[in-house]
């Protein structure tokens, strides 16, 4: 049956085209700035890593001062160094790893460029299985090289792309300010929606093109290129004080696969605070907090209130959109009167002729929201050539299956919305006046 | 087959209420062949309707083979409309977009057939009316007299119980009209009840009983000897 109206839905909707093409220009106006702004929410609001999500942490302890703490009612998002240090003793995490950003000058071979400062990520090895980083050639270094640190790096594609020109560059040299390191693997194209292993700042930005070990921070004295935050002067002057410090300035990531690993490491932070209490710090109540990636994104608001605003916004336009053709199909089915009257003398229910025509609404909708989809890639495209300068790339906004899903439904949805009432109202009048209007 | 007792129907507006039917009562005995006349206004298509299960009625009695179809909801009533009634319009009222096949294929999609029995039906009708070299033909490719016969194998294939034939030969001229009339004629050989709505006296000959409303009431009933059609039912062809 739902085949046999389908085909009656079809032929209906070829009888009058320019009708047909009306409604579904309506519905694609609406899917499309729907769509669009539902992207842009999606974009922020999406798990980053769905398949690890539940067994990676990000760790954070309240450090401040005993006197008044992080501004804003939280605790700070990234750890000292000296904590950093006395977190990874622990071996309940399967991975973990401290890092930051630094920014330093990269050296191409002088007959391709001048040397330009990047964004360098410093990382321990387990960053890149932790996080699944795929890689094209070669692989990450290993935790001989964390120790040492031994000179390696890991490039980005586009990087690669820069310095050796696409081809397999592991076992080529990079100077990278004043050292040269050994190239041991390029990352394959990675492109996480947010970068959630930083969300301390520029969020959307790609992932960094250089990876280097962590402890050439003191090896190379370097300073983080993000944010960070403290409470007091340090101690010590120079670079040691500031190691010293309770400066912070590190994202600090685990891997815990299972609850217990959960349970046993968040017992571990608790015992390290309070043994740090007994020599002076963490002087405020207890408050650590070993928190999944969905739960980082909502504490840290990742999705912009506008996105959200945005979105309910472009929702209500699609439903105004809808609204406006309840009276454009309902004067289409009225005409109609004549062919619903016989269907129902022939013994068409009353559920017969509903659903007649919200197939045929479906159908023109599906046909809107296909279009829509189009018009919402294109401007899409249009938002990532917008924001590239200022997120530095140009694919974080993207229409995954999930949005094509989104903007089906909401056709469907737009199509029940605008076609329900029509054909209520159609089959709740008696076959013979429906006839007598022929 | 049809029983209406004080049947009244009347039509409301804001300013003024007509009593389209008004206690009318007609016994229609099953496989009569009865033609149902009267002036504009008379009530005609509003009996009709009602006969058919199109049209509410505000009071009397009316048992459709057997069945009290006051009480019935609409589900019920579109499951008789399809099982036991078929209709003939003026104007054909075929659907434009489909061809002879599927026209004719509606009354049994909503009975839900299988395709094979379906297939089997349409064919059997189409050939009854003469038009099976037409199946894939589209009303518009149609003469006026071809497509009230498409009505007819549309009616046919349901196998009814009861025809309601609003004005059948309306829209057609003098050689058509006689064509569609033999063709209702040899259905009701058959057994199956036609209620006709005509204007032509002429047609309404055909019929083996002529009501004639007025005012939504029978006015007069002509009851003429079986012969009044000009032969004998026994002698007349038998369909399929």
């Amino acid at each position: 049956m739902l085949a046999y109206q389908l085909r009656i839905a079809w032929k209906s909707l070829m009888r009058n085209p320019g009708h047909s093409l009306i409604v579904a220009g309506g519905i694609a106006l609406g899917v499309a700035v729907s769509t669009l702004f539902a992207t842009v929410r999606h974009s922020f609001a999406k798990d980053p890593i769905p398949e690890k999500s539940d067994s990676l942490y990000y760790v954070r302890m309240d450090s401040w001062g005993p006197h008044e703490g992080y501004p804003g009612d939280t605790i700070s998002p990234q750890v000292t160094y000296q904590d950093m240090n006395g977190l990874m003793r622990s071996d309940i995490p399967v991975r973990q790893s401290g890092m930051f950003k630094a920014q330093l000058y990269v050296f191409p071979d002088a007959k391709i460029g001048r040397p330009q400062r990047e964004i360098v990520r410093l990382c321990f090895a387990d960053f890149f299985g932790m996080f699944d980083v795929p890689f094209k050639y070669g692989s990450a270094w290993d935790e001989k090289a964390d120790k040492g640190p031994e000179p390696v790096v890991v490039l980005s594609e586009e990087m690669n792309e820069r310095l050796f020109g696409g081809e397999n560059s592991v076992g080529r040299s990079v100077r990278i300010e004043n050292r040269h390191f050994r190239v041991v693997g390029v990352l394959d194209r990675w492109r996480p929606g947010i970068k959630f292993y930083d969300l301390t700042q520029a969020q959307v930005q790609a992932p960094e093109p250089v990876y280097i070990p962590f402890e050439f921070v003191r090896a190379m004295e370097l300073r983080t290129a993000g944010n960070s935050d403290g409470w007091k002067s340090p101690d010590q002057r120079g670079f040691a004080g500031f190691l010293a410090s309770e400066t912070t300035w590190i994202q600090f990531w685990v891997e815990l696969p299972t609850a217990q690993h959960l349970e046993r490491y968040r017992a571990f932070v608790d015992a390290y605070t309070l043994e740090q209490r007994k020599g002076g710090r963490f002087q405020r109540p207890l408050d650590n907090r070993v928190t999944s990636i969905p739960d980082l994104m909502k504490e840290l608001n990742i999705v912009p209130k506008e996105a959200n605003a945005t979105m309910v916004v472009s929702l209500l336009f699609l439903l105004i959109c809808s609204l406006n053709l309840i009276g454009l199909l309902l004067g289409k089915l009225l005409a109609r009167g004549s062919e619903i009257g016989v269907r129902r003398a022939m013994g068409a229910r009353r559920l017969d002729v509903f659903m007649q025509h919200i197939l045929e609404c479906e159908l023109v909708a599906l046909a809107g929201g296909a279009v829509g989809l189009l018009l919402a890639l294109g401007g899409i495209e249009a938002v990532n050539l917008w924001t590239k300068t200022m997120f530095q790339r140009d694919d974080f906004f993207r229409i995954d299956w999930t949005m094509a899903g989104f903007a089906a439904v909401a056709a469907l949805v737009a199509g029940l919305v605008a076609g329900a009432y029509p054909a209520f109202r159609v089959c709740r009048i008696a076959p013979a006046v429906h006839l007598k209007s022929q | 087959m049809l029983q209406m007792k004080n049947v009244v129907k009347v039509y409301r507006t804001e300013i003024v209420e007509t009593h389209a039917l008004a206690e009318l009562s007609i016994h229609v005995r099953k496989g009569e062949f009865v033609s149902v006349m009267g002036p504009s206004g008379s009530g005609k298509t509003t009996f009709l309707n009602i006969a058919g299960l199109l049209d509410s009625f505000e009071r009397g009695e009316y048992l459709l083979d057997g069945v009290d179809v006051r009480r019935l909801r609409d589900s019920a009533k579109s499951r008789i409309r399809n099982q036991k009634i078929g209709f003939v319009f003026q104007s054909f009222n075929l659907m434009p977009e489909l061809d002879v096949f599927d026209n004719v294929d509606v009354p049994l999609r909503y009975r839900r057939l299988p395709a094979r029995e379906r297939r089997q039906r349409i064919e059997r009708a189409l050939e009854q009316v003469g038009l099976s070299s037409r199946m894939r033909h589209l009303p518009s490719q149609l003469s006026g007299g071809q497509q009230q016969r498409v009505a007819i194998a549309r009616v046919l294939a349901g196998d009814p119980v009861l025809i309601l034939a609003d004005e059948p030969t309306g829209n057609l001229d003098s050689l058509m009209t006689h064509e569609i009339l033999d063709l209702l004629e040899r259905i009701n050989d058959q057994g199956t009840t036609i209620i006709m709505v005509t204007h032509s006296a002429e047609c309404a000959a055909h019929a083996q009983r002529q009501i004639h409303l007025r005012d939504g009431r029978v006015a007069e009933v002509d009851e003429p000897p079986s012969l009044v059609r000009g032969r004998e039912p026994s002698l007349a062809p038998r369909l399929g």
